[in-house]
């Protein structure tokens, strides 16, 4: 048994592999959009004092961060139709069971910020008589938001390669597309090797802006 | 269309489920062994001053980490035995797959964990006029591991996590089972929150030990 590396039936259908990586990338978008601003709800949610508000919060954020995403994304596949009795599109629900996901992770990333946001902030707030909600958009947000920059990447990261999971719930993203072109060519190595550069192409260089505004944080609270 | 609730059914189905999750268990253990064994060879090549060893370390780290777990699965599941001419079983490719993931994730956890150590103890090694090999295993091992302890142990709980994805190559996991027991009972509902209630039962412990354990070891450090 011989296996001849041959690319041209991966770069025949090159535009189909195109197609998946949009598909990734709406998905990535539009659940780092949710995955960004619920994020920040939701940690605001968890430290609330009141416990009503915290618990369910927290129950929230625990059971996201503690089961496989793979489990989330099949159980919102199978079971939020039978429960809700409401059909979406594929890429919707993809979105949603990545966003509510990502939501999670995010709380925690923001949560860890804005406690190491300093505490004479919020005396100052009190003390100039900021509304609560001008304290929460202009004093804890932005610096939540800075703080909290590199792990919201680093999760954005995460998210990108995550979303490979739904192909397992037949959503035409690039990995699907790559595992179709697969079995229809009989070229694994190729189609396989071709996606996985491409994910790298995109995760790496957006590791190394995690990686930068890291160190660009430590050094200003070094300095 | 009306679905009725039945969680006693779940009940014929337990041992099943049992079994499901002890190769989850089973998996997750051997991974994490061998992960981390690779995982601190790499953090040496990493940290080595000859530019190939350090480069192939580096380039293997963001490889793994750069890509989908899922693409990694599938890659050493349908292309490795075409590259070794041997066959494969879904067993060996998940343990493959899942080491290979945690070594590159566990290399990051060791090197931050050795750049830690403060430059005094450098310095007080030379002082004290250490042999290179005694310094590495009497003053950089111990102080690397115990540094990485938190870190690594909520990389097991990825891991833990990461390990339902085998279920996509056919083995029979946790979520495997589950996602099985779904399609012959038409009740996804149940079963589906069931599985997930149990990957929460076994991870969510974990992930409070790790904060236990961080503050511990944060305090001994400190001391």
């Amino acid at each position: 048994m011989n296996y001849h590396l041959n690319f041209f039936f991966v770069f025949r259908d090159f535009d189909k592999l195109l197609d998946g990586l949009v598909v990734t990338l709406q998905l990535t978008v539009l659940a780092n959009a949710i995955g960004l601003t619920l994020g920040f709800g939701v940690a605001l949610l968890v430290m609330s004092p009141i416990r009503v508000i915290r618990w369910p919060a927290t129950a929230f954020v625990e059971f996201f961060r503690c089961t496989p995403a793979l489990i989330q994304i099949v159980w919102f596949f199978y079971c939020v139709p039978i429960l809700f009795n409401v059909f979406l599109d594929a890429i919707t629900m993809g979105v949603l069971a990545l966003g509510l996901n990502l939501t999670a992770f995010n709380a925690e990333a923001y949560r860890a910020a804005i406690q190491a946001i300093p505490r004479a902030q919020f005396d100052a707030s009190v003390a100039l008589g900021l509304s609560w909600r001008a304290r929460i958009l202009h004093v804890v947000f932005p610096q939540a938001l800075r703080l909290a920059l590199p792990v919201l990447i680093s999760n954005a990261i995460g998210l990108f390669q995550q979303s490979a999971l739904v192909s397992l719930v037949a959503v035409a993203d690039l990995m699907y597309q790559a595992k179709t072109m697969s079995t229809q060519t009989y070229r694994p190595i190729e189609t396989f090797t071709i996606a996985a550069v491409i994910y790298l192409a995109i995760s790496f260089p957006v590791g190394q802006l995690a990686a930068y505004f890291e160190r660009r944080n430590a050094s200003r609270l070094a300095g | 269309m009306t679905y009725h609730f039945s969680f006693g059914f779940i009940l014929d189905y337990w041992s099943a489920l049992l079994v499901g999750l002890a190769t989850t268990l089973k998996l997750t253990v051997v991974c994490v062994v061998l992960g981390m064994l690779l995982g601190f060879a790499l953090s040496l090549m990493r940290m080595s001053e000859n530019r190939l060893i350090y480069a192939i370390g580096s380039l293997y780290v963001e490889f793994f980490r750069g890509t989908p777990v899922l693409i990694q699965i599938f890659w050493i599941f349908f292309c490795l035995p075409l590259v070794l001419h041997v066959e494969i079983g879904s067993l060996a490719s998940a343990i493959i797959a899942l080491s290979l993931y945690m070594g590159a994730i566990s290399c990051e956890t060791f090197r931050a964990a050795m750049k830690a150590i403060a430059r005094e103890q450098h310095d007080a090694c030379v002082a004290l006029g250490l042999a290179p090999l005694a310094k590495i295993t009497h003053v950089v091992f111990p102080q690397t591991i115990l540094r990485a302890i938190p870190t690594l142990l909520s990389n097991t709980v990825s891991l833990f996590k990461e390990s339902s994805l085998v279920s996509a190559v056919g083995m029979s996991d946790l979520l495997y089972v589950g996602q099985n027991i779904a399609t012959r009972t038409f009740h996804p509902v149940e079963i589906l929150t069931t599985v997930a209630f149990i990957y929460f039962v076994i991870a969510f412990p974990l992930t409070r030990a790790v904060t236990i354990v961080e503050q511990r070891l944060l305090r001994k450090i400190e001391a």
